[in-house]
């Protein structure tokens, strides 16, 4: 059997995850961990919608119109954050391994995140361009 | 020289490490076409079979495609086995998770060919 106890590591007060124990670099990890797993479960759902609408060409195109209602624009942002923060953040930990910025890695972080804001917000544009700017959505 | 420390897991492995590092990068270049030709290339909104038919008629399309569906399923399925292992979870059946992993990478590998068929054929 699993003790809560044993969970003291994870979740505890002195656990180097407790929220006021994380630093910078700590954040970015769980943050890529966290995306990362996320990532792996959207690619799932993106093969098993797929391949379900594939069955027929009609359904397939009802699948689209479906997607393009509010709430699943609103949810193919969220995924675009979740995958340029991973990108972002990613590309910081390949530049620690060849060398590059380990002594500026705060600096890095900022950077990356700024370059990260950047994309988000012109994916904000992107995709909320007809419905929302534009008004079709209401 | 100060020594270098790489972000290796020592339970995962260097191998695991360096592919998922080439995987990343690969990732990066094939997501961004896989995105900017299925939403910023025009054809038909929301995009449709028919649209979708005459990107994947071509070959270039089907292989972009293949090998974007090959890299994410490794890097996916490698992360999650190096996130599992740091946590010490199933650490004692090592061998038994890698070939899971496999089994499930080429079994939606041969999933994600499959379905692709349907675009192809129009």
């Amino acid at each position: 059997m699993m003790k809560i106890g044993s969970f003291k590591w994870l979740f505890g007060r002195n656990s180097e995850f407790w929220p006021t124990n994380m630093k910078t670099g700590m954040w970015a990890w769980v943050g890529h961990r966290l995306t990362g797993l996320l990532l792996v479960v959207y690619v799932f759902l993106h093969l098993s919608f797929l391949s379900q609408a594939s069955l027929s060409h009609k359904s397939f195109d009802e699948l689209m119109e479906t997607m393009h209602q509010p709430l699943f624009i609103l949810m193919d942002f969220l995924l675009v954050c979740a995958v340029i923060y991973h990108a972002m953040n990613g590309a910081r930990v390949v530049l620690f391994d060849m060398g590059i910025g380990i002594r500026r890695q705060k600096l890095v972080f900022w950077v990356m995140m700024g370059i990260a804001a950047a994309i988000v917000l012109a994916a904000f544009f992107v995709l909320f361009n007809e419905g929302l700017l534009k008004g079709e959505w209401f | 020289m100060a020594e270098q420390k790489i972000a290796t897991s020592k339970v995962a492995g260097t191998w695991a490490w360096f592919f998922q590092r080439v995987s990343a990068v690969l990732l990066v270049v094939l997501l961004g076409l896989h995105i900017y030709v299925d939403h910023f290339v025009d054809m038909g909104k929301p995009l449709d079979v028919a649209g979708i038919h005459t990107r994947v008629k071509q070959l270039l399309f089907v292989v972009i495609d293949y090998s974007l569906l090959g890299m994410v399923l490794f890097h996916g399925l490698n992360g999650t086995r190096t996130v599992m292992f740091d946590f010490d979870m199933f650490i004692k059946r090592k061998k038994l998770v890698d070939v899971g992993l496999w089994v499930l990478g080429i079994a939606m590998m041969i999933w994600g060919i499959i379905v692709l068929f349907p675009f192809i054929n129009g």
